[in-house]
C-alpha cells in the first residue's frame, strides 16, 4: 500500500461544542490506483484529506487518534520540518476553487516555480523554465507568454490546470484531489478530469479523488469509499457498487442521480438532513434517514463488515440491501 | 474552509442571527463592562448631584492648585474649584456633545448616503464629489477655521460643526451598504413583485444596511467627545462657564509640572469615556459580523 | 493606466476647488479679515474701509476667490497682513512639518506594522489581547493628552528630551513629537494589520502554500504579508495628508514652528491669506497622496492593474 489511513479521528472545537468530523476512518490507496471518496458536505471526506496532508486548520481542528502510513512511515508522528518535505513533493493536493486557492498577487509562473526553488533549491530562472514546461504538460496554450500572467487572467478550466500542474511539479507518488471539477462548467469538467486521469496513469501515481458527484466517479475510479458522518459506510470496487450497493445510503445516492431512461418520474431524494456533527445520532448515524432502519440500528453502531475480499459495508442489513 | 457546520433549516438560521448577536454580546465581558460605564455616564450627566454635592462654579482662589484632601478627593484646580465636582459635571457636556453630534451625523449621513446609494445616477455622483471635498479638509483645521469666528463657546456651535464635517463619513458607509443590500435577491424579488420605492427602502433595504452604520456611529461618538476636548484645548471649542473636560485639561496644561492632578483627573475621565464608546462599537461589530467569530 | 490617471486627475479638480472654496468662504465670509489688523482693539470704521479696499475685500466673494486662485497659480500666495510673504512663511514652516510627518510615518510603519504582524500571527494569545487593549487605550486618549503627559514624563520628570523643540527642529528633537502625532494612527495601523493578517491566514491560497510544503517563513513573508499589507499601505498613504493637517495640536504642545503653528496663529489673528494659502497646499498634498496611493494599489494588486 502506498498510503494507508488507520482508524483516524478528527475533532473540531467550536464555540458551541466539539464537532466530531472524522470518527475512525480507514482506507488505503496503491500506486497507480484511484480511490474515490464519496459523501455529502460534512461527511468528513475533505477533513480526512486535510489530516493526511497535515493542513487541518488548527485550532480548531485536531487529530485525536489514528495513523497515516505513507510508504510505511506514520506521517502523524513526523516532525513538522520533515512533514513539510513530504507535502507537495511526495503527496500533493489539488483544491476545489482554483481562483481562491492561487495567490492573487503572484504570477502563475512564480507560484509554479516556487516548488522547484523551495524543494529542489533551483535558481529562479531555471524554475521559470520548469514552470513553462509544466504549463505545456497540462496543455495551457501559449505557456511561454502566459507564465507571467496572474490567476485572475485565466479561465476557470485553465486555472484548475495550473493547480494540477502545481501538484504534478515534483512528480509526487500520491495526489489528493478535493472536488477538482466542482467549480467548473460541465463541459470543462470532463476535460480537466480526463487530463488528471491521463497524467495519473502516465506517472503511475496514487489518486484520492474526493467528490460528491457519482457521475465523475464511474469513469475514473477503481474503488469507492462512501463516507457518512465521519465514518466509511461502504467500500468496494466501482463496478460492484454500481451493480448492487451494500448500504442503504449508497443506494440512496445512486437513486438520486437523474436518469434518462426514467424521464418523467419524480427524482428520488434521501429524506431528512445530514447529521449534526456536534450530536451524531446513536447507533448507525444514518438511521433517522434510513428506509430500512430497525431497533438495532438505533442501539448499535454497525461494524464495517468484510463482504468478500474487496468489499466492506457498515450496515446491519447489508445482505438485504444487496438483494435490493 | 470545509469546516463542519451544524446543519439547520434556513429560516431558523435567519431568525437566530439577531438573537445570536445579542446573546454573543451579553457573553462578551468587554461589551458588558463598557455598557455599564456608559449607563453610569448617562446617569451622572442627567443627575450629577447624585454623586457630587458641590457646585462646579463655586471656587475659592485661596485653594488654587491644592492637592487631594478630605471631602475633595481630586483636589482643586487653578481657580480653586473642586476638581471632583467639575469632573462629574463635565460628563454632561461630553455626553451631550457626543450624543447630539452622533445623532445629527447619523441622521444626515444615512439619509443622504442611503438615498444616493438607492437612486444612483447624477445625485450619487454629486454627493460622492461633495463627500470627497469634505474628506480633503483636515478636521481639526476645519474646526479651528469655523469655530474661531463663531463666538459663544456653548456646545451648539461645536455640535453643528461636527455634524457639518462629520456626515460624509457616515454617508459613505450608508451608501455602500445600501448598494450592497440593494443587490440582494430578495430585494430584486420584492421589486419584481411591484413594491414601491419607499417600501423597498424602509422594509427591505434599511434593516439590512443599518448594521455598519450603527458600528461606525458608536465608534464615532467616542471620537466626537475626544474632538470636543481637542477643540477646547485649542481655544476654539467650549468656553467657561460651560464645564467641560477639554476646558479643564486646557486650563491645567500650563501647571502640569507642579499640579498634574488638575490635568490627570479630567483627562482620565475623558479617556475612560471615549474608551467605553469605542469598545462598545468594537464589540457590536464583532457580534454583527459572523465572519470574524 | 494612462486613461485611469487622466480620469483621476480630472476628478481631483472639483475636489480641489470645492475644498479651497469652502475654506475661503469660512474664513472670509464668516470671519472678518480686517478685524485682526488693528491690534487688540477694534479698527475704526474709516481705517477698516480703507483696508478693505486695499486688499480687495470690498469685491464680491467669488471674485475675490478667483483673483486669489489666479495669483496662486502664478506662485503668488499673497502677503500676510503683517507684511511677510506667505510663501516665505511656508518655506520655513513646511520643512519642519514634513520632517515631523516623516518621523510619524516611520513610527506607523515600523511600530504599527510590526505590532500588527505580531498580533495577527498570535491571534487569541495573551500578547495579542494585551496589545489590542493597548491600541484601544491609545485611540481613546486624545492626542493632546498623550502629548502633554509624555512631555511631562520624558521632558520634565526624567529629562530625556527637551520639552520644547528649537526653531531649527532637527530630526533628533522630533522623535517624541512624531510619536505623539502618530499615536492614534499607529494604533489603527496595528489593528488594521492584525485583522488583515488574521483574515488572510485562513484564506485558501495560504492553505495551498502550506500544502505545497513551503517553509513557514516563506509562507508568511511571500504569501501572507504581501496580500495583507495592501489595505495597510492604503491607510498609511492617505494618512500623510491627515497627519500634516492634524499636526496643529502636536506642534502647539511642543512649540514646534511648523505648518500647524502658522495656521493656528493665522486663524487666531484672522490672517486670511496665510490660512487659505496653507490650507490650499495641505489639500493639494492630501489629493496627491491619495492619487499616489491609488497608483501604488495597482502596483501591489495585479487584479486592479488589469481591471
Amino acid at each position: 500500500m502506498l498510503l494507508e489511513v488507520r482508524d483516524l479521528h478528527v475533532e473540531f472545537k467550536t464555540r458551541d461544542g466539539v464537532a466530531k468530523a472524522v470518527n475512525g476512518v480507514s482506507y488505503g490507496v496503491d500506486a497507480g490506483e484511484t480511490l474515490a471518496v464519496l459523501g455529502e458536505s460534512g461527511s468528513g471526506k475533505s477533513v480526512t484529506a486535510q489530516a493526511i496532508m497535515g493542513i487541518l486548520p488548527s485550532p480548531p481542528g485536531r487529530v485525536t487518534a489514528g495513523e497515516v502510513l505513507f510508504q510505511g512511515r506514520d506521517l502523524l508522528k513526523l516532525k513538522e520540518s520533515e512533514r513539510r518535505k513530504v507535502r507537495g513533493a511526495e503527496v500533493a493536493m489539488i483544491f476545489q476553487d482554483a481562483l481562491s486557492s492561487l495567490n492573487p498577487v503572484l504570477s502563475v509562473g512564480d507560484q509554479l516555480g516556487e516548488m522547484f526553488v523551495v524543494h529542489r533549491g533551483m535558481a529562479k530562472k531555471d524554475a521559470r523554465a520548469k514552470a513553462v514546461e509544466l504549463m505545456d504538460r497540462v496543455r495551457i496554450p501559449a505557456a511561454k507568454e502566459r507564465v507571467k500572467q496572474y490567476p485572475h487572467q485565466f479561465s476557470g478550466g485553465m486555472r484548475q490546470r495550473i493547480m494540477i500542474a502545481m501538484a504534478l511539479a515534483l512528480e509526487p507518488t500520491l495526489i489528493i484531489a478535493d472536488e477538482p471539477t466542482t467549480a467548473l462548467d460541465v463541459t470543462v469538467q470532463a476535460q480537466v478530469m480526463d487530463l488528471l486521469a491521463e497524467l495519473q496513469r502516465e506517472y503511475n501515481m496514487g489518486l484520492i479523488l474526493i467528490t460528491h458527484d457519482l457521475g465523475v466517479v464511474a469513469d475514473v475510479a477503481d474503488r469507492i469509499a462512501v463516507m457518512y458522518a465521519g465514518r466509511i459506510v461502504e467500500q468496494a470496487p466501482v463496478h460492484d457498487i454500481y451493480k448492487a450497493p451494500a448500504h442503504p445510503y449508497t443506494r440512496g445516492l445512486l437513486d438520486s442521480i437523474p436518469r434518462l431512461d426514467q424521464k418523467g418520474q419524480e427524482l428520488y431524494a434521501i429524506k431528512g438532513l445530514p447529521p449534526n456533527l456536534m450530536n451524531i445520532p446513536s447507533g448507525c448515524a444514518f438511521h433517522p434517514r434510513c428506509p430500512m432502519a430497525q431497533d438495532i440500528c438505533r442501539a448499535h453502531v454497525p461494524p464495517l463488515d468484510q463482504l468478500d475480499n474487496y468489499r466492506q459495508s457498515a450496515c446491519h442489513f447489508w445482505e438485504e440491501c444487496l438483494d435490493g | 474552509m470545509p469546516e463542519p457546520t451544524a446543519p439547520a433549516a434556513p429560516q431558523a438560521v435567519a431568525r437566530s442571527l439577531r438573537s445570536d448577536a445579542i446573546r454573543h454580546l451579553l457573553r462578551n465581558p468587554v461589551f458588558v463592562l463598557s455598557a455599564l460605564v456608559i449607563i453610569f455616564l448617562i446617569v451622572i450627566s442627567l443627575w450629577p448631584s447624585l454623586i457630587a454635592s458641590g457646585n462646579p462654579l463655586k471656587c475659592d482662589l485661596a485653594k488654587a492648585q491644592q492637592g487631594s484632601q478630605p471631602g475633595h478627593p481630586f483636589g482643586y484646580d487653578g481657580q480653586g474649584c473642586d476638581v471632583y465636582t467639575r469632573t462629574v459635571y463635565g460628563a454632561r457636556t461630553s455626553v451631550t456633545v457626543g450624543v447630539c453630534a452622533t445623532l445629527g451625523v447619523t441622521v444626515l449621513g444615512s439619509v443622504l448616503g442611503g438615498l444616493a446609494g438607492f437612486f444612483g445616477g447624477l445625485w450619487d455622483t454629486i454627493l460622492s464629489r461633495i463627500t470627497d471635498i469634505f474628506f480633503a479638509i483636515p478636521v481639526v483645521l476645519g474646526g479651528l477655521a469655523l469655530l474661531s469666528v463663531v463666538t459663544g463657546g456653548t456646545v451648539w456651535p461645536v455640535i453643528g460643526f461636527m455634524v457639518l464635517l462629520g456626515w460624509p463619513q457616515v454617508s459613505r458607509i450608508a451608501r455602500g451598504s445600501v448598494i450592497t443590500a440593494k443587490q440582494n435577491d430578495y430585494v430584486q424579488a420584492a421589486r419584481a413583485l411591484g413594491a414601491s420605492n419607499s417600501r423597498l427602502l424602509l422594509r427591505h433595504i434599511a434593516p439590512n444596511a443599518v448594521a455598519p452604520v450603527i458600528v461606525v456611529a458608536t465608534i464615532a461618538l467616542g471620537t466626537y467627545i475626544s474632538l470636543e476636548a481637542t477643540l477646547s484645548y485649542l481655544g476654539v471649542g467650549l468656553k467657561p462657564p460651560t464645564v467641560s473636560w477639554g476646558i479643564d485639561i486646557s486650563a491645567a496644561s500650563p501647571y502640569i509640572r507642579n499640579a498634574p492632578h488638575m490635568l490627570l483627573w479630567p483627562a482620565g475621565a475623558l479617556a475612560v469615556t471615549v474608551l467605553a464608546f469605542i469598545m462598545l462599537g468594537d464589540a457590536v461589530r464583532d457580534a454583527l459580523d459572523p465572519k470574524l467569530r | 493606466m494612462g486613461r485611469y490617471l487622466i480620469r483621476r486627475l480630472l476628478q481631483m479638480i472639483p475636489v480641489f476647488i470645492g475644498a479651497t472654496l469652502l475654506i475661503f468662504l469660512m474664513v472670509n465670509v464668516l470671519g472678518d479679515p480686517v478685524a485682526g489688523l488693528c491690534g487688540d482693539k477694534a479698527c475704526d470704521p474709516a481705517t477698516a474701509a480703507q483696508l478693505r479696499r486695499e486688499f480687495g475685500l470690498d469685491k464680491p466673494v467669488l471674485e475675490q476667490y478667483l483673483t486669489y486662485m489666479g495669483h496662486l497659480f502664478t506662485g503668488d500666495f499673497g502677503t500676510a497682513f503683517n507684511g511677510q510673504k506667505v510663501i516665505d512663511l511656508m518655506s520655513t514652516a513646511f520643512p519642519v512639518t514634513i520632517r515631523l510627518t516623516v518621523v510619524a510615518i516611520v513610527f506607523e510603519i515600523v511600530l504599527g506594522l510590526g505590532l500588527g504582524v505580531l498580533t495577527g500571527l498570535s491571534r487569541g494569545r495573551v500578547l495579542d489581547t494585551a496589545i489590542l487593549l493597548l491600541t484601544l487605550v491609545v485611540i481613546s486618549i486624545p492626542t493632546f493628552v498623550t502629548g502633554l503627559v509624555l512631555q511631562l514624563l520624558l521632558g520634565v520628570k526624567w529629562n530625556w528630551i527637551s520639552p520644547s523643540v528649537s526653531t531649527q527642529a532637527p530630526f533628533s528633537e522630533l522623535i517624541v513629537p512624531g510619536l505623539v502625532l502618530a499615536s492614534v494612527s499607529l494604533a489603527y495601523v496595528t489593528r488594521l494589520t492584525r485583522t488583515s493578517i488574521a483574515e488572510n491566514r485562513r484564506s485558501d491560497y495560504v492553505r495551498t502554500a502550506v500544502a505545497k510544503g513551503l517553509p513557514r517563513r516563506r509562507i508568511i513573508t511571500r504569501h501572507l504579508l504581501r496580500n495583507s499589507l495592501i489595505p495597510v499601505v492604503t491607510f498609511i498613504g492617505t494618512d500623510i495628508g491627515a497627519l500634516m493637517g492634524g499636526a496643529i495640536v502636536t506642534e502647539r504642545i511642543f512649540n514646534i514652528h511648523g505648518v500647524g503653528y502658522q495656521l493656528y496663529q493665522g486663524i487666531l489673528r484672522q490672517n486670511t491669506q496665510t490660512v487659505v494659502g496653507f490650507v490650499t497646499v495641505l489639500v493639494l498634498v492630501f489629493l496627491v497622496a491619495n492619487l499616489l496611493v491609488d497608483l501604488l494599489y495597482a502596483v501591489l494588486d495585479p487584479r486592479i492593474r488589469y481591471a
